[in-house]
C-alpha cells in the first residue's frame, strides 16, 4: 500500500490474433494449438495505461494479473512491468483457466480478495470473443460495484467516476463506491511503448506465480469442476458473404441489368491512333510512358 | 488446386448431398406422352454417375391446364410412379441425389396444346404467350394446391429424395407474388402478405402431403428484372418470409421472366457468373441453403464462389450438359480433360424453343447417353492408320474419337493452328469464347497421342504415297466467291477477311446479312467497335434473325443500336456496283417489290454464305481403301453438325 492507499489490479488477458484463420483439432472440439499467434488483449493494454496514468497523478501502486497456463502470459507481465507496473502476478494450476465463466470468475474473485485493490481495471471486450462476463460475475461475487464499457475514469478520495457508453453515442457519468471494477471501452487509450531500458529491466524482474495452495482453492471449485457449461462441438460458421455489388433496387430495371451483365466493370474503350507509321509509333510509346510501362528503357 | 468447398458435403433438409454441385432444372423434350423415358434415365444418370452431386429435374407439370409446350411431363398421373423409381434408382446407383420440379406455369403457357384455358392470378396475357388466361377462382388456387400436394406424393412414391417448387421465371406462384401480373382485389393481391397467400397454400400443401421427413425447397426469382415487377429488394423480405414458416429446406434461385428470357439462358455476351450478387444478395437475408446458377462452367469459379460465402450449392445446367464428367475430372484434378461449355446455347436452347430434342454442340452422345454414353466406345477390331486432313472441329472430333479406339491417326492441317473456322468465328466481337470449343479439343489431342502435321497442305499425291488406310476428308468450307452479281468487283469483303483483319474497308461499310446468325451481326459490330459506320442490309424481316433461339437477339441488337450500326430489312439485294469509296447496293423489297439503291459506302461486306471446298475428296474418290468426308465440305453448316459427323465417324471407322 502506498502512502494514499490507493492501489490498482489489471487484469491481463490472452486472445488469440484474429487475422490468420483459426484451425480446429480433436475432431472439432478445440482450437488447434500450436499456430494461432496470441497477443495480450489490445483493451487490456489499455486498461493498464489507465492504471498507469493513475499511478502517475496519484501515486498507485499498480499490479498486473494473469491467468492462464504455461509460461507463455508471462512476456504480457513483462511487458506490463515495462509500461511501468509495480508487480507482476501469474496464476496458474491445472486446468484453472479452463472451464466457462462462472468457474474463472472464482478465480479472479480469490485473486482480488487477496490482493484486496482499491481498483480492478480490465479491457471490456475480448478482441477475439467479444463479451468476456467473468470480471463482471467476479466483481458481482464479491459485491463489488462494476461499471461497462468504460471510456474514461477519475478517482477521488473513497469514490470513482466512470464515464461510460450510452444509447447512440450519449455518455453516461456514474460514481461508484472504492473498490471497484471498471472495464474499459477498447479506443479509449493508446497504450505507451515502453523504452529499451525498461524492456531489459523487465527482462529480469520478478514474476510472482500462485497455484492453487496460494489462493487456497481445492482444485474441485476451479476450472472443469466448477464448470456449469460444457463444451459440446467448435464448428466453423457459415462463412459471411463477401460483398459484391447487388443491383439497387431503386435502380431502374434497365440499369439493374446493365449492372449484372457488365460484372460491375465498365469496359475501358480502346484508342485509335491514326497517321503516318511514325506518328504512330509516337503516339504508342507515349502511351506506354503513361501507363508507366516503360520505366528503365532506353531513351 | 484442391476443391475444399465445393466437394464438401452439404445437409440439405434430410438428404446429405456429397457435393456442392446441382445439375439444374431444364427442358429436355424427352418426354413422350408425358410421361418420363429411358432417355431421361439414361440423362440423369450419366450425370450421377459423372459426380454430380444433386441433380434437379425439369420442371414436371402438377395441373392439366398447365401445358407449356408438347413434351412436358404431367406429375398428377399415378402412371409416372414406376418410371420415377427406374430413374431413381439408376441415379442413386451412382450417389447423387434428385429431386423433381414441379410446377404450374400459369399464364406463361400454351392453351392450344392442352385446350383447356390457362389459369392466372389476373387476366393478362403472358409477352411470350400472348394468350388471354382466366383469371382463376380461390377454388381454383385450392384445386392447384391439392394438386401440388398430390404430385409431391407421386415424386416420393416414385424414391427421389426431393421436390422442389418452381416459383421461379416461369410459374404461377412468381405470377401471384409479382405486382406485374397480379392485379387482384381479393385475399390473393394487393399486399404483399395477400400475394404471398397462394404460394405459400402451395408449401403447406406439399408439406402435409409429404411429411416433415421429406426435403422440400422452393426456386424463387431473385431479380423480375423489369418495371414495376419484383428487385432484389423485395425477393429478400419473400425469402425471409418463405423462410419464416419452417416449410422449406433450401432456397434455389432463377432471374428475369418472359420479358427478358436472355437474362434466364445467358449466351456467352453475358458474363461468367452474372446472378452471383444476386445470390449473395438473398443469402444475406436468409440461414437456408442458397443455390446460384447462371453461367458458372468452371470449378475453379464454382469453388471462389463458395468460399466468398456468396451461395451454398452450385447450380450448373449447361456446363455438365456439355461434359457430365466435369465434376469427377475436378475432384481429380483432371483439369485439362474438362471440356468447357461455351454457352454459344445453339445446341441446348437454341433447339428447346422449337420443339427439338436437347442436345449440346459440343457433345453429341446428349440425349443418346444409352448408345453413346461414358463406357460405350469399343476399341476397333481392325486398328488402321487413319489420315485425317483438315484440323477443324470436325476433324478433331474425328482424330479424337478414332485414336480413342486405338487407331494410329494423323491430323493434317494446312494453317499453322487447329481449329478451323472456329479460329475465324472467335474474332467477332463478344464471340472470343468460341475459340474454346477448339482448345478443349486441341488438349484431347496431345493427351491421345495423336500426331498433329501443321502448316501442310495435303495433296492427292501425298495421300496416294502415304497410302493410309482410311482417309476422312474435313476441308470446310469457305464463303462463297460470287454470291451477287459485282461481288468481284472492288472493296467488296466476306466476313472472313475483316475478322481476319485482311479488308482495308474505310469509314461506311454495307453489310449485307443473309445469315441472319452471329457470322453477320459480330462481324457488324467488330467493325462498329473501330469506328467504322457500318449499315446492315438483310431479307430478312430483321437483322439476326437466327439469334432468336439463342436469346441472343436482345443484346446483340442493343449493342448494334448503341454501337450506332443501322438496319434495312426485307431487301433482296440483286446487285452491287462502283468503285471503293462509291459503292452502291441496288436491290428490291421482297413485299413490295420495289426497286432501290442504296449508297455511297466505302466498302461492302457480304455475309451471303458459305461453299464446299471438296477439291481433296473429289480428286481421292475411287483411289484410295476407304474415303469419309465430314462437316462443312460435305454442306456448309455449322459447328455442332461438324462436330457430329466427326464424332460419328470416328466411332465407326
Amino acid at each position: 500500500m502506498t502512502a494514499n492507499g490507493l492501489s490498482v489490479v489489471v487484469l491481463l488477458r490472452e486472445v488469440l490474433d484474429p487475422r490468420p484463420p483459426v484451425r480446429l483439432a480433436g475432431g472439432g472440439v478445440m482450437v488447434r494449438e500450436p499456430g494461432p499467434r496470441r497477443l495480450v488483449n489490445p483493451a487490456d493494454l489499455e486498461a493498464l495505461e489507465e492504471a498507469m496514468l493513475l499511478a502517475e497523478g496519484r501515486g498507485a501502486r499498480v499490479t498486473a494479473v494473469a491467468v492462464g497456463p504455461g509460461r507463455r502470459l508471462e512476456d504480457g507481465l513483462r511487458l506490463a512491468l515495462a509500461m511501468g507496473a509495480h508487480r507482476a502476478v501469474r496464476v496458474d494450476g491445472p486446468g484453472l483457466w479452463e472451464g466457462d465463466a462462472v468457474a474463472r470468475a472464482r478465480v479472479l474473485a480469490r485473486v482480488v480478495e487477496i490482493l484486496s485493490p482499491s481498483l480492478v481495471l480490465a479491457g471490456a471486450r475480448l478482441l477475439d470473443r467479444g463479451d468476456d462476463p467473468a470480471p463482471a460475475l467476479a466483481a458481482a461475487g464479491l459485491g463489488l460495484p462494476c461499471c461497462t464499457p468504460v471510456v474514461s475514469a477519475r478517482v477521488g478520495d473513497g469514490e470513482a467516476t466512470a464515464t461510460r457508453k450510452a444509447d447512440r453515442g450519449a455518455r453516461d457519468v456514474v460514481a461508484l463506491p472504492l473498490p471497484c471494477v471498471l472495464l474499459m471501452e477498447g479506443g479509449a487509450r493508446e497504450p505507451r511503448y515502453p523504452d529499451l531500458d525498461a524492456v531489459l529491466a523487465a527482462l529480469g524482474a520478478p514474476v510472482e506465480t500462485w497455484g492453487l495452495p496460494e489462493l487456497g482453492l481445492p482444485e474441485r471449485a476451479v476450472g472443469e469442476h466448477a464448470a456449469l457449461l460444457r463444451p459440446e462441438r467448435l464448428v466453423h460458421p457459415r462463412p459471411d458473404p463477401t460483398p459484391v455489388p447487388t443491383p439497387d433496387p431503386d435502380a431502374p430495371a434497365f440499369e439493374r441489368i446493365r449492372t449484372l451483365l457488365s460484372g460491375g466493370i465498365r469496359a475501358r474503350a480502346g484508342r485509335v491512333h491514326e497517321g503516318s507509321a511514325g506518328e504512330v509509333v509516337e503516339g504508342l510509346l507515349r502511351i506506354l510512358e503513361e501507363e508507366g510501362l516503360l520505366q528503365g528503357a532506353a531513351p | 488446386m484442391t476443391f475444399k468447398h465445393l466437394f464438401s458435403p452439404l445437409k440439405i433438409g434430410k438428404v446429405e448431398v456429397r457435393n456442392r454441385i446441382s445439375f439444374q432444372p431444364h427442358l429436355t423434350n424427352f418426354a413422350v406422352d408425358c410421361l418420363p423415358t429411358e432417355r431421361h434415365m439414361h440423362y440423369w444418370g450419366e450425370r450421377a454417375r459423372g459426380g454430380v452431386g444433386l441433380i434437379i429435374t425439369e420442371e414436371m407439370s402438377v395441373h392439366p391446364t398447365d401445358r407449356a409446350y408438347e413434351k412436358l411431363v404431367e406429375v398428377f398421373h399415378p402412371e409416372v410412379i414406376p418410371h420415377f423409381r427406374r430413374i431413381a434408382d439408376r441415379v442413386h446407383e451412382f450417389e447423387a441425389r434428385i429431386f423433381a420440379q414441379l410446377n404450374h406455369n400459369g399464364q406463361q403457357c400454351d392453351g392450344t396444346i392442352s385446350r383447356l384455358p390457362v389459369w392466372a392470378p389476373s387476366p393478362v396475357p403472358d409477352v411470350l404467350f400472348r394468350e388471354t388466361p382466366k383469371e382463376m377462382e380461390p377454388e381454383d388456387i385450392e384445386e392447384v394446391a391439392r394438386y401440388f400436394g398430390r404430385c409431391a406424393v407421386h415424386v416420393r412414391e416414385g424414391g427421389f429424395d426431393g421436390v422442389e417448387l418452381q416459383f421461379g421465371h416461369s410459374s404461377l406462384a412468381r405470377q401471384f407474388l409479382s405486382p406485374l401480373t397480379n392485379f387482384r382485389t381479393d385475399e390473393f393481391g394487393g399486399s404483399l402478405e395477400n400475394r404471398m397467400r397462394a404460394p405459400l397454400m402451395f408449401i403447406e400443401a406439399v408439406r402435409r402431403a409429404v411429411g416433415d421427413d421429406y426435403t422440400v425447397g422452393i426456386r424463387l426469382c431473385a431479380d423480375e428484372m423489369i418495371p414495376g415487377g419484383l428487385d432484389l429488394a423485395q425477393v429478400q423480405e419473400i425469402a425471409r418470409r418463405f423462410e419464416a414458416t419452417g416449410l422449406i429446406d433450401f432456397m434455389d434461385l432463377s432471374i428475369a421472366t418472359f420479358y427478358n428470357l436472355y437474362l434466364v439462358e445467358g449466351s456467352m455476351h453475358t458474363p461468367l457468373g452474372y446472378t452471383v450478387p444476386l445470390a449473395a444478395g438473398i443469402r444475406e437475408s436468409v440461414k437456408l441453403p442458397v443455390f446460384c446458377t447462371g453461367r458458372i462452367n468452371d470449378p475453379v469459379m464454382a469453388e471462389k464462389v463458395l468460399a466468398a460465402g456468396q451461395a451454398d450449392m452450385i447450380g450448373m445446367c449447361r456446363a455438365l450438359i456439355c461434359d457430365p464428367f466435369l465434376p469427377k475430372k475436378a475432384e481429380e484434378g483432371r483439369m485439362e480433360e474438362i471440356r468447357y461449355c461455351v454457352a454459344d446455347n445453339q445446341g441446348c436452347i437454341g433447339r428447346m424453343g422449337v420443339n427439338k430434342l436437347l442436345g449440346c454442340i459440343q457433345n453429341p452422345a446428349v440425349g443418346l447417353e444409352a448408345r453413346w454414353g461414358e463406357g460405350s466406345l469399343r476399341p476397333a477390331a481392325v486398328k488402321k492408320r487413319v489420315m485425317v486432313v483438315g484440323g477443324g472441329p470436325a476433324g478433331m472430333w474425328a482424330a479424337k474419337m478414332a485414336a480413342l479406339r486405338g487407331h494410329r491417326v494423323d491430323l493434317y492441317e494446312r494453317g499453322d493452328e487447329l481449329g478451323g473456322q472456329v479460329l475465324i468465328a472467335m474474332k467477332g466481337a463478344g464471340r472470343d469464347e468460341f475459340g474454346v470449343i477448339a482448345r478443349n479439343e486441341k488438349a484431347q489431342l496431345d493427351r491421345l497421342g495423336v500426331t498433329v502435321h501443321l502448316g501442310v497442305e495435303v495433296t492427292e499425291a501425298m495421300v496416294l504415297e502415304q497410302a493410309p488406310d482410311a482417309v476422312i476428308v474435313a476441308t470446310g468450307s469457305v464463303p462463297k466467291a460470287h454470291p451477287v452479281a459485282g461481288a468481284d468487283g472492288p472493296a467488296v469483303f466476306n466476313v472472313w477477311q475483316v475478322l481476319e483483319g485482311e479488308a482495308e474497308v474505310g469509314q461506311s461499310v454495307c453489310l449485307i446479312d443473309y445469315d441472319g446468325h452471329h457470322r453477320a451481326t459480330s462481324t457488324a459490330e467488330h467493325l462498329a467497335d473501330r469506328g467504322v459506320e457500318v449499315h446492315i442490309i438483310t431479307s430478312s424481316l430483321f437483322v439476326g434473325a437466327e439469334l432468336g433461339p439463342l436469346q441472343d437477339l436482345y443484346l446483340t441488337r442493343q449493342r448494334l443500336l448503341q454501337k450506332g450500326v443501322t438496319f434495312t430489312p426485307d431487301i433482296a439485294v440483286m446487285e452491287v456496283t462502283g468503285e471503293a469509296g462509291d459503292k452502291r447496293v441496288k436491290g428490291f423489297n421482297v413485299y413490295s417489290n420495289e426497286w432501290g439503291e442504296w449508297g455511297p459506302y466505302d466498302s461492302l461486306v457480304l455475309a451471303m454464305g458459305q461453299e464446299v471446298d471438296d477439291r481433296l475428296y473429289k480428286a481421292l474418290k475411287g483411289k484410295v481403301k476407304e474415303l469419309h468426308r465430314i462437316g462443312d465440305c460435305v454442306a456448309p453448316r455449322k459447328v455442332d453438325m461438324a462436330i457430329w459427323e466427326g464424332h460419328k465417324v470416328g466411332r465407326e471407322i
